[in-house]
Order: C-alpha cells, then structure tokens, then sequence
C-alpha cells in the first residue's frame, strides 16, 4: 500500500510559463517519484520535452485544433468573434498560465476548464486501471478531478498552492474561480494545504473542514548556480534592496515604494528595485514619481533566470510585504542566495523559514527599522542568512513528498 | 507683400539605449549601450536615415538655392548635439554647412547646446551651454551667432533677460493668441526685459501648413500650390514679416520626398523673388539692420515696438503651445527636479564625461517622450518616441539618473 499509482492533473509544467505552480509541480514529482511512487501527468496542451521521472498526458482534443480558425455558426464558439471564426480558443499548442487564464473573459475561462475535464473524464477508462488516487493541483484542474472520480471511484486530493482569496489581494476577486475552488474542496476526499497560513484559509474563507486538511509546506530545489552573494556584480556603492514577485496588490508590492521612501530618509544613498510585471505596474511608476524617488526607485521588469540570481546574489536586503502569500518560495530563493530576508507574517514560508524576519505587511515603521538595521548592521545580517542557511535543510521536496505520501493513504484508507 | 524670415531646426538627440539595472555602477554608456552585449546604436541608425532622407537632399538644396539667388536668405538652428552627430555618422555634410555659412546669406542662431530646459532650472548652466554651443558654431563653421532662439521656442519673460544679459540682438518665439489677444504676429514686438530685447513671432498657421499638412490629403487645401501659398502670404503688407519657423525635418523625412516638398521649397523660392519688392530677411536682419549699426541711425525703433508679456513659459508644441509636452506628469517633473538639484555636485566631480552624460540627459527630448498627453498631441509624440510607450521612457531615465547618482559616490 506504500507505493501508489498516482493520477496528477496539472496545468503548466517547466519550461512553459515559470509560474510558481509549475515549478512546485516538477519540485513534488520528481521528489514522489524517488519515493516510489508511480505518475501519470496530466497537461492541457502538447508537451514535446522529454521527462523521466513521470509519464507525461496530453489531455487535449484533436478538435481543438481543427476547430481554430474555422467558421463554426453555432454556439457555443461562435461567440468568440464576430465573424464566427475561432481564434482563441484553447490552443493545444501552447500553455497558458494560470495569471493570464485567470483574465480571460468568464464564457471563455468556464470552457477552457471544462473542456480540460471533458477530455480528461473521456479517457478515465484507461486512467482507471493504473489509478490508486487522484491528485489534482489548484482551480484549473479541480472539475476535471470531480469528473474523473464520478467515473473511477479513485478517491480525489485537491492541492490547494494558492487561493482566489490570495490573488484577488484586498479586491473582491473572481466568484467563479472561488465557487469552484470550494465545489472542488468539497468534493475532494483529502485537501493538501502548502500551509498552514493557507490552511486557515481555507478553513475560514472557505468553510472547509479542518480534519479535511493536510499541509505540506512547499520546497526548494538546489541552486543551478553557486551563490555568488557580494556587490561585486552592479550598484556596488550603494546598500540594495529588492522586491522580487508579481506587481499585483496580493504582493504588497505597493508597501515595498512605502518603505524606500521611509528608509530613504535615513539611508539616501539606498537603491530599491522592483523586478517583475503586473497589472500594478504603471500606478508604481507614478506613486515612485510623485514621491520624488525617480532615482531611487528602479524598475527591472520580469527577470529571467540568470538575472534573478545576480539580483538575489547583489540584494543586500529582499523584503516580501505580502498581504497574503500561500508560499513564497523566491524567499526561499533569496536565502540560498544568502541574502537576508524580511517576510510577511501573512506568508506560509514565514512558517518554515524561521530565520528570516517575519512582521506584519500593514507596520511599516518595525519594516522600515527591520530593513535600516540589516542595512547597517553586518554581524546582524550575517546571523539572519546563516540562520536561513540552516533553515534550508528541511525546506526540502522529500518532507514535501512525505506528507503528500500520507495524505494519499489517508485518501485511500478514507480516514 | 511682406517680408519672409525662414528658420529651420536641426536637432537630434542621443536617445537611451536599453540599459537596465543592472547596468548601474558598470560604465555602460547609457546612449550607444557601449559595455552592453548585442546593443546597436540606435542613434547612428536613426541618424543615418534621417540624413539620407532629409539633411543631405535639403541642406544640398538649400545651397543651390543660395548660388542662384544672391537674395535668398534664411536662417537656421543647429543644436551642438546635432553637430556632434554630424561629426560623427555623416561627415560629408559639414563642407556643405561651411559652404552655407560663407555665403553670408544664411544664420545661424543660438540655442542651447544640449537642446535643454535649462532656461527653466538653472540660469547659470543655461548661459554654460549657449556659451558652448556658440563656440563649437565658430569652431567648426566659422560663424557666431547673434540671434537667439531657445529649445522649442520656450519663451518667457525671465528667458528673455537671460538672453538679453547674454548679449544677443533678439531672439525668436511662438505667437500665442492669449499672449497677443487680437495683435499681430507679423510685426516684431519687444519683451519685458531691462533693455527691451526684440522678439520675433512665428506664424503659425502658415509654418504648419507647410510643416504638418502639406501631405495631409483631407486637408481642404491640399495638394498645396506654390501660386496658393503666395497668395496666402500677400495678404500681409509690405512693412511685415512672416516668419515661417520649422524643423528642418520637414523636408524629406515628416513629409516625404514623394509629397513633392522638395519641389515646392524650390519653386516658391523662385517665384517669390520673382517680384522685385518681395524680400526674404533673417532676424538679425530686423533685429539689428547691418548697414545702420554704427550710427545707431533707423535701427529698429523700439519705442514703437508692443511688448510681448509672458509670464508662463509658451512653446512651439502641442495645441496649447505651453511647456507641457515635456514638464506636466509626476515623471517629467520628479526627473527633471532630480537632474537639476544634482547640477553643484556634478559640476564639482571635475569629470567631463559625467558632466557631458548628465547634460546629455538634460536634453528636452528625453522628457517629451514621457509625455502622457493624448488624442492629436499624443499622436505627435509617438511618432517620434523610440520607445513603447512614456512608461518605458520614464523607466531607461531613472535608471541613467541612478547611475549618476552612483558614479557621484
């Protein structure tokens, strides 16, 4: 009963999209599949590259390309165009990230989901076989999950990595996505949390049932490259701190321009940069314009690989002021880069990064003397890393694995 | 008939390459992207074009038309940025700017040499770089200018004392009805300054419509005939002059070869000095008639001169003919307030490659393209932006601003 066949139902997978549910989702299989632990992954769109630890599914219709670009007068595609040709409908070439899925026009979100499902429930006959239990990640893939055990009767876990709660920031957010984030919970036989903040969550927003509820905190793989922490890479003669996530409210980015301007006032020679993209990013630019922080305040935009490690190598200081954070792995990030890190107490990586220094998003003032004090104190700095370095060694995908491994059996076993 | 005074601009600034942060501290150059892997200078590229379209067929022309006839006169603004770039991307137009220059038909007025907003922040670095922008004139064409013309036609009262204390004849501005109400831009006015420095106007209805719709075929007049042009022009009498200002540009690049513009240019020339009364001038012309200068006898008789009281700084651009193409948004004003509070400490490192980067970054362009202004006035600044959109214009200049903050350390 240790070794299970499991279903997985994704959404993205590296390297399309370096979204942070991709990423946990290679982070997880490749950990269970060192466990034993046999998969089958399932994505909606064509995945060409090759992966050995798993067996990768295209779930996509063979219509779904013959039907783009063709004149349909019925609905319920016609309605994608005026001239009733197909044209964005969903593309089995390509993924499409769960942020911009999120965006997309209701009629058109609902179908690229239950479409997913559709496809995904046509195949359950030969799912069922090699199936013990089905492990859904997140919204996207939760309704294909409810049809697959309708028809298998494989118990179903529903891997919650972030909310609609989290991402609508202090908005209302989307009621469909949060109606099927619930519908999914509710259906599910075992929900697996990546914290306990999302836990609370999910027990307080949600209405979900505590006993219902396993966490397993995220980890992190290694570096690719060897940390290189130091000032010798740009900006050497000024103190560095970075932002580092999507410019969405969710992310606080907004407290980050607060504490330059607060930090400033002491420290005027400190450089603040804000690297990512988001629908934020303009209202930043002129809050950092008015604020007279022209010069102190820069913008990297989205930063790829190498250069989020120089960034996180040069930080002298990375602050994530969440308003509400599931995870957090590039905090994760920043401390095998050796750079010291203040969390939100409002994110899940708080919870397993002891050594960082977790407050309050909203206390700009303790965020602010936080920030000044890593800035002008090495001894102190350096204690703060070397703690997260230790950190470090339990923030693995094996713990990860572990706890998905008994929340599979919990599932089966129908505890 | 009146008088006609051309002045045509010539400028080009050094645009931003795509620098980034992580680029501060590194040497990178911020214009050419020197330092950065695979960056083309774009400035050279732009540069080369605009030549090849404009510059040397017009500037080609305009010297043919100065040998066949000995009274046709106008004058011309090239910014010291202008020059260096002439210098560096298309050398072959020099002997024709000297040539222009010996004619003696043809002035060159003064500016600042950086094309600045410095007349608004800083008197001292304005009267620094007209001062540079005469010399490098003198130094590479022999000529020194003595009538003033500012970065895009920026005018106030206060600018008009600074060129007045800087020595120079007159100098050139925008007509603006709610600074004229009713009077006529056809005649020469003089500012509010401690010894009335004379002001030329320019005429804008009859600059734009060569400028901006002589290819505009919705426009009622187009296409735009020489015997139409003239006969907007005669209108005027004798005794006035229209001053027809523009960028130099407009011949071959805003309006294209194919529009006829070069065509037209030539023939209106020729049928303007085909009546003996017509005459072209240029401002020092008016401001200070040469054969009169000693005697101070029939110079412009300023006491029958109105006075042109500007209070707020106007311009050549946009619908309101205001400043705010390059000064209204939180980007352009924090950038600009940022840049000119550094102005001692830059000066004081005694480092001429910073202080030629910080003044290089001072140029008007660099704001105008972060400009946030829409509809028709939006439209004209995207043309000429060579980036995305004012967001990214905003974005390169910080990272440029923290890299002098950074080299000032």
């Amino acid at each position: 009963m240790n070794n299970q066949n499991v279903f997985m139902i994704g959404w993205e997978y590296p390297p399309h999209n370096s979204g942070g549910l991709g990423v946990a989702c290679k982070g997880l299989t490749e950990a269970l599949s060192q466990d034993q632990t046999t998969i089958q992954f399932a994505l909606p769109y064509h995945f060409s590259q090759g992966v050995d630890h798993m067996k990768i599914i295209s779930c996509v219709d063979p219509t779904w390309e013959e039907r783009l670009g063709q004149k349909v007068l019925y609905p319920p595609f016609a309605s994608y165009s005026s001239d009733g040709v197909i044209r964005s409908f969903v593309t089995a070439k390509d993924s499409l990230s769960p942020e911009k899925l999120r965006l997309l026009p209701h009629s058109e979100l609902e179908q690229r989901v239950q479409e997913y499902a559709r496809v995904i429930g046509s195949r359950s006959g030969s799912i069922e076989k090699h199936t013990d239990v089905i492990h859904a990640h997140d919204w996207m893939s939760f309704p294909a999950a409810q049809t697959l055990k309708k028809k298998t009767g494989k118990p179903f876990i529903a891997h919650v990595h972030s909310t609609e709660y989290d991402r609508a920031g202090l908005n209302q957010g989307n009621h469909f996505i949060s109606h099927i984030e619930h519908e999914g919970m509710t259906q599910a036989d075992r929900v697996i949390a990546v914290s306990y903040y999302t836990k609370s969550l999910l027990v307080n927003k949600y209405g979900i049932d505590a006993q219902k509820i396993d966490v397993a905190h995220n980890g992190a793989s290694s570096p690719e490259s060897q940390p290189n922490p130091g000032n010798h890479h740009f900006a050497q003669k000024r103190p560095v701190v970075v932002f580092m996530g999507r410019l969405t409210l969710h992310k606080g980015v907004q407290y980050f321009i607060q504490l330059a301007q607060s930090v400033l006032a002491s420290i005027p020679n400190a450089l603040f940069i804000v690297a990512g993209s988001g629908d934020m990013y303009h209202e930043l630019l002129l809050t950092s314009a008015t604020r007279h922080l022209s010069a102190s305040v820069l913008f990297s935009g989205f930063v790829r690989s190498e250069q989020r490690d120089t960034l996180l190598d040069r930080a002298d200081v990375f602050v994530m002021p969440s308003i509400s954070e599931p995870f957090g792995l590039v905090a994760v990030e920043a401390a095998q880069r050796h750079t010291p890190v203040i969390i939100s107490k409002n994110a899940g990586v708080s919870e397993v990064l002891h050594g960082a220094v977790a407050l309050d998003f909203w206390d700009l003032d303790k965020m602010t003397t936080a920030i000044k004090e890593l800035i002008l104190d090495p001894n102190h700095s350096r204690k703060v890393v070397s703690n997260q370095l230790n950190d470090l060694e339990h923030i693995t995908w094996g713990n990860a694995a572990t706890k998905v491994k008994q929340s599979y059996l919990r599932a089966i076993l129908g505890k | 008939m009146p008088k006609v005074c051309f002045y045509f601009q010539l400028h080009q600034p050094y645009r931003l390459a795509d620098i980034s942060v992580f680029d501060v501290g590194t040497g990178t150059d911020y214009f050419s992207g020197v330092g950065k892997k695979n960056q083309a200078d774009d400035n050279k590229e732009i540069f080369l074009k605009v030549a090849e379209k404009s510059y040397r067929p017009m500037l080609t022309l305009l010297l043919k038309l100065v040998k066949k006839h000995s009274d046709f006169y106008f004058s011309m603004s090239l910014s010291g940025v202008f020059l260096e770039q002439v210098e560096a991307y298309a050398p072959d137009l020099i002997p024709i700017l000297k040539k222009l220059a010996k004619s003696r038909q043809v002035e060159f007025l003064a500016e600042t040499y950086y094309h600045s907003l410095a007349a608004l922040y800083s008197p001292t670095e304005f009267k620094k770089q007209v001062q540079q922008h005469s010399d490098i004139l003198f130094n590479l064409l022999g000529a020194r200018p003595s009538a003033f013309r500012n970065t895009e036609l920026i005018f106030n009262n206060d600018i008009a004392q600074l060129v007045e204390e800087l020595g120079y004849a007159g100098m050139l501005t925008e007509g603006v009805d709610r600074y004229l109400w009713g009077r006529k831009r056809t005649v020469p006015y003089i500012a509010k300054t401690k010894y009335q420095l004379p002001v030329l106007l320019k005429h804008a209805q009859l600059s734009d419509d060569v400028a901006f719709r002589f290819s505009e075929k919705s426009w009622p007049a187009w296409p735009l005939t020489v015997k139409q042009y003239l006969e907007w022009i005669e209108v005027y009498p004798e005794e006035e002059i229209v001053n027809l200002f523009m960028d130099f540009e407009t011949f071959g690049e805003h309006q294209w070869a194919d529009t006829g513009i070069f065509t037209f240019f030539e023939a209106f020339v020729a049928a303007f000095l085909q009546k003996k009364w017509n005459r072209f001038v240029t401002p020092t012309q008016i401001f200070t008639p040469v054969c009169d200068r000693k005697i101070k006898k029939n110079c412009l008789d300023k006491s029958k001169l109105d006075t042109y009281d500007v209070v707020e700084p106007i311009s050549w651009a946009d619908v309101d003919r205001d400043i705010t193409a390059w000064r209204d948004n939180p980007y352009q004003i924090d950038t600009l307030e940022i840049m000119y509070d550094m102005e001692s400490r830059v000066l004081l490192s005694n480092d001429a490659e910073l202080v030629n980067d910080w003044r290089r970054l001072q140029t008007s362009d660099h704001f105008y393209y972060m400009c946030t202004k829409w509809a028709a006035d939006g439209d004209v600044h995207a043309y000429f932006s060579p980036y995305s959109d004012p967001h990214e214009a905003y974005r390169r200049f910080t990272i440029a601003l923290a890299d002098l903050q950074e080299r000032l350390l």
